[in-house]
């Protein structure tokens, strides 16, 4: 009360003062929004989001492709994060709030299910359908379909292979019993085996394949268990028998395709699990282990039944809500091209998804000496249960039942198996907090 | 004071239409801010809770509707939440009781600080102001065994999987919050010590205290409402902790906090109700806590002090 | 007095240790950021091999690099977020410092009550509020939300910074003859200057370090700020974790938060304390 009397000169100044706060916050809003204004060429736009491939492969074939397009469209790259499930937490986002910027995805091969479910993927018309699965693997085309038909576009694919020391296995072993046995016999200063165990997407990739070298799988139909007793137990009793082993990683349960990466080239290591990105890179870091380097096929579980290693890689998406999926589709034709295919294998060593490509001799340049292991690795590979369009809540509670590894008694596998088939139950129905 | 003209009949009339006026433009100045508070969070707060009754899920759109308590149940029923609780409040309470002894020593030192007053506040500011991912990645990194220094520290074994177990990473996710906010701590309680009247140091030096008696008997008394504001700071701040959990873990070895829970379900499933359950809980959790701290804070709570006559 | 030396030892070493503490894991990451990819994880504390590879890949390709477009997002968020925050903050802290009328103490509670809100309980509805009002992935799309805690963080710094300014001051003035203008602008202005300044400087490092709403609430390079752009780095391959870019890029968003501290220790240590132990 005692300062009223100077009061009188304040309100205009006060409210001059919020009319310009306002008019900031309304130019900082109409800023934003042309930011993200169309471009004023002629010819389409499309905007693929991918992760940013580090080898340039993706961006130098999609320059070809809007080269030969004759003007109909041009591809702009917009990027995603490195981790598969962040990509995906940015892809859902922005397809769950029907943004129409979206026109190519680059998805990693377990999405399929759940974005041709929700809506979010233009099915691939019977014409490029036909032209884009011609010479594909079997395997590869399996991680493209949802309920019979085609929903995503396969462009590269990845699996993972078993590395080891020739000078210190001379062959390689053939099942991962075997390879235990070895990698003890020589110790934990030089026979470690690196794997990928940490609660990630990574782990689900390990409990896959092996399960399914056993003979069995995870799910049987998009809603029904398989996961047989006998099998999935046997799996499962490598991996308690690997992770509680003095020849494990000393950061198993933390372990990811980098980490293992790391171990191998410290030296320990005798074996690893891994994908062909490991090459180079020992090839840069540590060539003395790069020279007695070698690559086999993914070890088996049950010697009567082949291995199955797992598939990766990017089959491309047409967005539901994209303007332009004529040219997008287009453009899918082009991009998947054998000779782009070998060009992205050549620049990042990421394996073609066409059979025919195997045959040809550049391809030699890519793998040299296990172009012919890349083929079969692919052919034989088994896709996770992506067939499932909760499989992202069926990761997170494979991850979550088996992990930590070393928790797995080899001596109790009935429990170990009942907490995983559990598991899986509840993310089938979608049940409870993840 | 001195002009308040209550006296004369003549001039009431208009010294009360000065009041109206001050009321009106004292609201009117206002209301930009409260209304802008209202609406980013009084808002959103009650259109988690409309969410939590029902079932949105965006990657199942056809599927949607009203399901009551089902979304609570679901979550109070759950193994994972109950862990996310203990998991936070363990963090809230082991990191806050380290900071308040590390910041009332830190405080203290600074009080009595002979010189360099200037470059230890400067020193502790520093943790303060870093970006809490930054941080996070720094301990991450120190920590990580294909990276980290600290592994190949005297006493420490090569090959320690910090990031492996729950204990180890509970520890060090505890330590990168003690590290980050004792400051915070300490120069609150500096700035509590300073209104101190040093006087009654004297006279209890004179009436032959000891140094432990002193602080025993007239520092923690009076500086208990700055305590006790420091406190509910950093309790409920703690109590929010996300960032440092997921660049270290991302959740795993059963370090969930609770904010991570509610992330899984809203950002990685896209589980709206379910999430929004979640979200609803956590806030319900804070109030709680709030309400128990200001209980104690009783007539020493900070905001009651803003009436001024 | 003779224990002055001792005494003078005992602080020395005290302020070594606590000098220490603050500043090792920053000297850690800095020397990480330094480290070539052959010995980054060699364990060792200072680089073998020096190498500036790590900066230099931040920037490479300009506004496609990885941290130029993220800076510049969380440079001008910051910014716009602050000067948004301490407008608004300003009418409401004078009218709480100097005015009487009803409500003041609850609008101070509930600034207080909000500043302890859960992040994670607002992120879900905000996440689907801005779908539908196309506010996802934009710059007010986060600045908004920083009011959560911008705006209370800056009346309450600011309520007691203007309950310290005489402002009688202003009336004397008006008494010798200046107008009303002149009284603000030259008697109150002066002193209302480093209050606003202050709470400026502590709402922009709050909004620079905020990372939940910043992951939740942007999904690409159009607005996405550091913090959320250094969990999502990419190393040479897919699988390759970027640990020195992500040390690099660590160092150069930790710098400007360190000139703040070295020029304006003295007012950040009186905002953060403000308000907590005087009326």
């Amino acid at each position: 009360m005692r300062f009223v009397t100077s009061l009188p000169g304040y309100p205009a100044l006060m409210l001059r003062g919020i009319v310009i706060a306002l008019s900031l916050a309304a130019t900082a809003l109409v800023l934003a929004a042309c930011g993200s204004g169309a471009s004023s060429n002629a010819r389409v736009t499309l905007t693929w989001f991918i992760f940013n491939e580090p080898s340039g492969g993706p961006q130098k074939v999609a320059k070809r492709c809007s080269e030969q397009s004759n003007g109909a469209y041009e591809i702009k790259f917009e990027y995603l994060p490195s981790q598969a499930d962040q990509q995906r937490e940015q892809l859902v986002r922005r397809l769950g709030a029907e943004d129409d910027s979206l026109d190519l995805l680059g998805m990693d091969v377990v999405w399929t299910g759940e974005f041709a479910n929700a809506g979010w993927l233009a099915p691939v018309p019977e014409k490029t359908a036909r032209v884009v699965s011609d010479q594909v693997f079997d395997s590869v085309l399996q991680t493209a379909r949802f309920e019979d038909r085609l929903y995503t576009i396969p462009i590269w694919s990845n699996t993972q292979f078993l590395w080891y020391r020739k000078d210190r296995t001379p062959t390689p072993p053939k099942t991962w019993d075997e390879m235990i046995d070895e990698a003890e016999k020589l110790g934990p200063s030089k026979g470690r085996i690196q794997v990928q165990a940490n609660r990630y997407e990574g782990l689900v990739v390990l409990v896959n394949q092996l399960i399914e070298s056993a003979g069995t799988s995870i799910l049987a139909a998009p809603k029904e268990i398989d996961l047989q007793r006998e099998p999935t137990e046997r799996a499962l009793g490598i991996l308690g028998r690997l992770s509680r082993s003095p020849i494990a990683a000393s950061n198993i349960t933390t372990s990811t395709e980098d980490t293992a990466r790391l171990g191998f080239e410290s030296g320990n290591s005798a074996f690893m699990i891994n994908y062909s990105f490991v090459y180079p890179s020992a090839k840069a870091n540590a060539p003395k282990i790069f020279e007695q380097m070698r690559a086999a096929k993914y070890p088996q579980v049950d010697p009567s039944i082949p291995s199955k290693p797992p598939i990766g890689g990017i089959n491309i998406g047409v967005s539901a809500y994209s303007k332009h999926q004529q040219e997008a589709f287009a453009a899918t034709e082009c991009l998947v091209k054998p000779d782009n295919q070998l060009e992205i294998a050549k620049l990042g060593g990421l394996p073609p998804v066409r059979a025919d490509i195997y045959d040809r001799p550049e391809i030699q340049d890519a793998y040299p000496g296990f172009a012919e292991i890349v083929r079969e690795s692919i052919k034989d590979a088994a896709p996770r249960p992506s067939q499932s369009p909760a499989y992202q809540d069926l990761s997170l509670a494979i991850s979550r039942a088996v992990h930590p590894t070393t928790a797995i008694d080899p001596k109790n596998l009935g429990a170990a198996y009942d907490k995983l088939r559990d598991a899986v139950q509840k993310a089938i129905d979608r049940k409870g907090l993840l | 004071m001195t002009a308040i003209p209550i006296g004369k009949r003549s001039k009431k009339a208009p010294a009360s239409d000065k009041t109206k006026a001050e009321r009106k433009l004292g609201l009117m100045l206002c209301a930009p801010a409260v209304v802008a508070m209202l609406l980013v969070t009084v808002y959103p707060i009650l259109y988690a809770v409309a969410l939590s009754v029902q079932k949105v899920d965006l990657r199942f759109p056809e599927e949607s509707g009203f399901v009551g308590l089902a979304n609570y149940k679901a979550v109070l029923t759950s193994d994972l939440w109950w862990q996310g609780v203990f998991n936070t409040s363990l963090i809230a309470v082991v990191s806050v009781s380290i900071e308040l002894v590390l910041g009332m020593g830190l405080a203290l030192v600074m009080h009595r600080a002979i010189f360099g007053r200037g470059v230890v506040r400067t020193a502790v500011l520093i943790p303060y102001g870093v970006v809490t991912v930054v941080a996070a990645f720094a301990w991450f990194f120190a920590f990580d065994p294909s990276s980290g220094f600290v592994n190949n520290l005297p006493f420490v074994p090569d090959d320690k999987a910090w990031f492996g177990g729950h204990n180890s990473s509970l520890s060090v996710i505890i330590m990168a919050e003690v590290w980050k906010t004792t400051p915070f701590m300490g120069l609150l309680l500096l700035a509590g010590l300073a209104t101190i009247d040093e006087g009654l140091y004297e006279a209890a030096r004179v009436d032959g205290a000891t140094a432990w008696q002193r602080f025993w008997r007239i520092t923690l008394p009076l500086l208990k409402p700055a305590l006790l504001v420091a406190l509910l700071f950093r309790t409920l701040d703690a109590f929010r902790v996300f960032d440092s959990i997921f660049v270290m873990t991302r959740g795993a070895q059963d370090t969930e906090s609770v904010s991570i829970l509610g992330y899984n379900q809203l950002i990685s499933r896209l589980n709206l109700g379910l999430g929004s359950a979640v979200s609803v809980l956590i806030f319900v959790l804070v109030l709680l806590i709030a309400f128990v701290f200001v209980r104690i804070l009783g007539t020493s709570n900070p905001a009651s002090q803003g009436e001024r006559s | 007095m003779n224990r002055a030396p001792r005494d003078y030892l005992k602080w020395t070493v005290g302020i070594i240790v606590v000098v220490f503490i603050a500043v090792l894991p920053l000297v850690w990451i800095f020397s990480l950021s330094l480290k070539t990819p052959a010995t980054v994880s060699d364990k060792s504390f200072f680089p073998k091999e020096f190498t500036l590879d790590n900066y230099s890949t931040l920037f490479q390709g300009g506004f496609d690099s990885p941290l130029l477009r993220p800076l510049i997002n969380s440079v001008s968020i910051a910014l716009i977020a602050t000067v948004i925050a301490v407008t608004l903050a300003s009418f409401t802290a004078y009218a709480i410092a100097r005015l009487d009328f009803p409500g003041k103490s609850a609008i101070l509670a509930g600034a207080l009550a909000i500043a302890m809100f859960p992040q994670i309980s607002v992120v879900g509805p905000l996440f689907d509020m801005w779908r539908a009002l196309h506010l996802y992935d934009t710059y007010p799309g986060l600045i908004i939300p920083y009011l959560t805690f911008s705006l209370p963080l800056a009346i309450y710094i600011l309520v007691a910074f203007f309950r310290e300014i005489p402002w009688e001051l202003e009336q004397a003035a008006q008494v010798d003859g200046a107008t009303p203008w002149q009284a603000f602008s030259k008697v109150i202005l002066p002193l209302a200057a480093p209050g606003v300044f202050t709470a400026a400087i502590l709402v922009f490092i709050f909004a620079w370090n905020d990372f939940i709403f910043a992951i939740t609430l942007t999904s690409s390079d159009a607005s996405r700020t550091v913090p959320a752009a250094l969990a999502f780095f990419q190393g040479d391959s897919q699988f390759t974790a970027p640990t020195g870019n992500i040390a690099a890029a660590a160092v150069l968003v930790t710098i400007p938060i360190i000139i703040f501290v070295l020029i304006f220790q003295r007012r950040i240590v009186a905002g953060l304390t403000a308000g907590a132990v005087k009326g």
